[in-house]
Order: C-alpha cells, then sequence, then structure tokens
C-alpha cells in the first residue's frame, strides 16, 4: 500500500518540485526531489507573459466557466430531479429512462453536430458556448432524483397542509434536505467543468476565450524544453482542484457510495 | 397527497433541463447522423447529400483502419491492467486500517488532474534524457526508453500514463461494491479455515461482479474515446502508432474541416463500442 501511494503520488510531487526549481538545476543529471534553493521565478515568469499567454485570464475564464456550470448545473437538474422523484406524469419513466440511457454515450462522438449546433447559436468564442452545453448531462438529474427519493414525505406534507406550493416546497425543503447529494454533485461538476478538454477545444480558438487545461498546453507548446515552467503551469492548473477536493473529500466518496456511478 | 395539478406543475420544474436535453443531447444524436449522410465541407455553401457514402469511404479508408486497430491496442491494454489495478487498490484499502483515507486520497489524485496536465507532467517524465523513468532505469539496469518516440513504445506509454490517471476513479467504485460484501461470509469462511485468496476467490469476487461488470464496461466506453493524450503528446505519431479514432475524428473534422466524412468516423466508432458492450454483458451475464 504504502509503495502503491509512492508511486501514485510521485509524479505530482515531481512536478510541484520541478516548478519550485530555477531553471538551472531543472535538468541536472542527478534528480533532486527536494528543490534547493526553492524559488516562485517560474510562477513569476508564467503570470508575466501577459502578451502572448495571458494565463491570469485562463484561470479567470476557467473559475468563471466552472463556478457558472455547476451553479447552473445544481438548479437544472435539481428541479427536473424533484420532478422525476415527486411528481406524477404521464411518460416519467420512459423519460427517464431515456436521461439515464444517454449518460452511456459518449460525449466525444456527438462532438461535431454540438460544435455545429452551438456555433448556429452564434457562441463560438462566447461565454454561453462554453458554459450551456455542459449543463445537459444525465448525471446530476439521476443522482439527485435516487437522492431526493430516499427523503421521507411527512415534511412536505406538513409543508403542503401549511399551504406551501410546489416551488416553495422544492426550494424550502427538498433542496436544503439534499445538501449532501447536492454538495457532492456539486464538486464532481466543478472539477470536471475545471478539467474539461475536448469541448473548450474546440469551442474556442480566440486566445483570450481559452480555459487554463487548453491554455497550458499552447504554453507548453512553446516552451519545450524549459520544463521549469510548464510546471509551474501545470501545477497552476492543479492545485485549486485538489484543495477543493481535500475541502470536500468526504462527500466524494459519500457521492460515490451514493450511486456507484462515475469516476 | 398531491392536489395541485401535477402535470402542470412538472412541465415547469422540467422545462429548463429538457429544453437543454433535446438542444444538447437527443438533437445532436440525430443530427450527427444527419451530417454523416452528406458531403459536409465547412467552408461550402451547401452540404450534398450523398448517403452512405462516406461509411463506405470509412471502412475502406487505410487510416482508419490503422487508428481503429491502435485504439484497440490502447483499450485492451488499460481495460485489464486498469481494472485489476484498481480492484486491488481497494481490497488493500478496505481493510480499515489507519491511514487508510491518506491512501484512498493519495490514489485518487491523479484522477483530479486535467488531461493536459497528465499529459504535459508525462511528457517531462518521459523525456528521454532528462526524464525521471529514464534516470531511475539506467540506475537499475542502464536501459534507456525511447518512450513517445519509438512506434513500438509510444502506445503502451501513453496506456501507462492513462492507466496513472484514471485507476483511482474505479478503484473508489469497486470500494464501494466491497463495502457491500457481508462481514459476517467473510468472517464464517475464515472460521472454516479458507485463507485470504480463497475468501476472495469464493466470496468477494462473485459478490462484486455486477461491480467488475459496471467499471469494464465504463472503462472500455471511456477508453476508446482516447484523445487528450494522444492529441498533445503525440498527434498520432511516430508513423501513426498512437493514432487513435477520435484524433482521427477531429484532424478530419477541425483540421480538414470534413464534417460529414468526420461524422460517419464518430458513429462506426459508436456502432463498433455498442456491438463490444452488448458482447461483454452477454459473455459476463451476470443478472445479480
Amino acid at each position: 500500500m504504502t509503495l502503491g501511494a509512492v508511486v501514485m503520488l510521485a509524479p505530482i510531487v515531481w512536478m510541484i518540485s520541478t516548478a519550485l526549481k530555477p531553471e538551472s538545476a531543472v535538468l541536472s543529471a542527478v534528480p533532486h526531489w527536494i528543490p534547493k534553493p526553492a524559488t516562485a521565478e517560474n510562477f513569476v515568469q508564467l503570470f508575466t507573459q501577459a502578451q502572448d499567454f495571458p494565463v491570469f485570464r485562463w484561470l479567470l475564464n476557467s473559475l468563471f466557466v466552472s463556478s457558472s456550470v455547476t451553479a447552473l448545473v445544481l438548479l437544472v437538474a435539481s428541479s427536473a430531479a424533484y420532478a422525476f422523484a415527486r411528481m406524477e406524469f404521464r411518460g416519467r419513466e420512459l423519460l427517464f429512462m431515456a436521461v439515464v440511457a444517454t449518460m452511456i454515450i459518449p460525449s466525444q462522438i456527438t462532438l461535431i453536430p454540438v460544435f455545429l449546433i452551438v456555433q448556429k447559436l452564434g457562441w463560438f468564442n462566447s461565454y454561453f458556448g462554453l458554459i450551456v452545453p455542459g449543463l445537459a448531462g444525465g448525471f446530476g438529474v439521476f443522482l439527485l432524483r435516487q437522492f431526493f427519493l430516499s427523503i421521507p414525505v411527512e415534511l412536505e406534507e406538513a409543508a403542503y397542509m401549511d399551504g406551501a406550493g410546489p416551488l416553495s416546497i422544492y426550494w424550502r425543503v427538498i433542496l436544503p434536505l439534499g445538501k449532501p447529494a447536492l454538495a457532492a454533485l456539486a464538486i464532481f461538476t466543478f472539477i470536471g467543468s475545471w478539467n474539461d478538454f475536448a469541448w473548450p477545444l474546440i469551442i474556442t480558438n480566440d486566445i483570450a476565450m481559452r480555459t487554463l487545461p487548453i491554455g497550458i498546453m499552447i504554453f507548453q507548446g512553446r516552451y519545450t524544453t524549459e520544463f521549469g515552467v510548464t510546471m509551474a503551469a501545470a501545477a497552476v492548473c492543479t492545485v485549486p482542484v485538489i484543495l477543493a477536493f481535500l475541502a470536500f473529500q468526504k462527500r466524494i466518496t459519500e457521492g460515490i457510495a451514493m450511486t456507484g456511478l462515475k469516476g | 397527497m398531491r392536489s395541485w395539478n401535477p402535470n402542470r406543475h412538472a412541465r415547469f420544474f422540467l422545462l429548463p433541463y429538457f429544453a437543454l436535453f433535446l438542444l444538447f443531447v437527443v438533437a445532436p444524436m440525430v443530427y450527427g447522423f444527419v451530417i454523416s449522410l452528406h458531403k459536409w465541407y465547412i467552408l461550402a455553401p451547401h452540404p450534398t447529400f450523398i448517403g452512405f457514402a462516406n461509411y463506405s469511404a470509412v471502412l475502406k479508408d487505410d487510416l482508419f483502419r490503422t487508428a481503429f486497430w491502435r485504439t484497440g491496442y490502447f483499450v485492451i491494454m488499460v481495460v485489464p491492467l486498469g481494472n485489476a489495478l484498481s480492484l486491488l487498490l481497494a481490497v488493500g484499502l478496505n481493510q480499515n486500517y489507519r491511514g487508510a483515507t491518506f491512501y484512498k486520497v493519495a490514489y485518487y489524485l491523479p484522477v483530479l488532474t486535467s488531461v493536459s496536465v497528465t499529459a504535459i507532467l508525462w511528457r517531462w517524465l518521459y523525456s528521454t534524457q532528462f526524464g525521471l523513468l529514464n534516470y531511475y532505469l539506467g540506475r537499475v539496469g542502464g536501459w534507456s526508453v525511447n518512450w513517445l518516440t519509438s512506434t513500438s513504445t509510444a502506445m503502451p506509454s501513453i496506456a501507462l500514463l492513462s492507466i496513472w490517471w484514471g485507476a483511482g476513479g474505479n478503484m473508489l467504485i469497486y470500494l464501494a461494491g466491497l463495502k457491500n460484501v457481508p462481514r459476517e461470509l467473510l468472517e464464517a469462511a475464515e472460521i472454516d479455515g479458507a485463507s485470504p485468496l480463497q475468501r476472495f476467490r469464493a466470496v468477494t469476487w462473485p459478490l462484486l461482479k455486477p461491480t467488475t461488470l459496471f467499471c469494464l464496461v465504463m472503462s472500455v466506453i471511456a477508453s476508446s474515446q482516447v484523445f487528450g493524450q494522444t492529441y498533445i503528446l503525440t498527434g498520432g505519431g511516430p508513423y501513426y502508432s498512437t493514432l487513435t479514432v477520435i484524433l482521427y475524428m477531429y484532424q478530419q473534422g477541425f483540421g480538414l474541416y470534413q464534417m460529414g466524412y468526420a461524422s460517419a468516423v464518430g458513429y462506426v466508432l459508436f456502432a463498433a463500442v455498442l456491438v463490444f458492450t452488448v458482447l461483454q454483458f452477454k459473455l459476463l451475464a451476470f443478472r445479480r
């Protein structure tokens, strides 16, 4: 187990170690795991190339896109999941089956038609193009419906007796009680959106509209042999996600146990 | 319990999601097929309907065939090895000893990185002259491997980093599956004198089968879509040895703007994966 953990962690440790070394120490014949002296010069260089590589802008783009996708997925998926879990309507089972079935269809295969649709909407190179197609996935609806079904109906009945309508029951009863599942969905969605590669690659071509994963790929294409600064770029793209993960670590493992899905 | 008009309210709650679902999930599936029946050069004024001509061209295309078999080679390396590793890690973690959370997080961290981070990081590890891997291989046996630059090692190298990248995801799913194996059963087997290996084979493995099937199916679907790794690290080279189907689709669609042809490539892959998935269910058929 310990050996396994060392092997799995070593690349990430090496990334951070390399990022903290002066360029002259990076290509040494014998690798040093602890950078001495440690330096921030790679990060400074990374953020001061704004003309060609607006890294700070990419960071903001990624933060904005991932936060928007997360907030909107929570809203849209939870309201659909509420209807599936609590309301009776014609075709409910069939519709839900359709949502679940499409989760298995690989997203890369519809890359071209989605691209052409989004382009027709005039959303090429825009935040709309980066955000909106990411809201249509079935995972959130599936996860939340399963969780809402496990919430006892008595509380809703009490609220209903007090004269609450469906909207206020959704907002005041279901959403607060659904917090554990919503938190798990939020962190999955945020990480998935933050790390997304193929979609932002094709839907943007303006350097200022790129997200971090695309940006750092373009960046390393120019600095193929300067591993210090490319590892700094990789670290900037990774550390926020690792921090978010550590903060929500328990929720994530619970979320996976909840559904037995997604990894 | 409801006396509001449930149909009307359901519509209100369902509408936002289903508008998105129709536009970005259902419509593209149909539209993509329509595109694949056309000569759809994006800069030309009108697409021309050509029936299944794209499909017959794809099936005869030597580069597509190369991409198809190279993708199969990748899947055959990544799925069994990756799942074996995930299962091994999960069984190890399921013992509930101190520090299990730390190990769980450690194994899961690679899953949190973007494919571009993984690719950039492994390009550095694979560096022939200064890479960490060749340094330690040199220390151990004087070896030096041309990881990404030789036709025989490039695809296995892509597979290796992909296994590292993804093992933690399936590990968590296997771990959730292992929690459903009743401890009493394992204890009973232990009392009867079964060794740990026997207990795994006779008790854990059969009960874990649905989880295993799920992980295998999802891994095949995911790994047959491999794109970012080969796009960033090799561009399909050297000599097409890492050309994968989605990469080829991307090159046709967004490099040469042949949207019809690229769509047909995507649908052929989809059909192949679908057939393979059904086969997996048939071969490993265990309904509980």
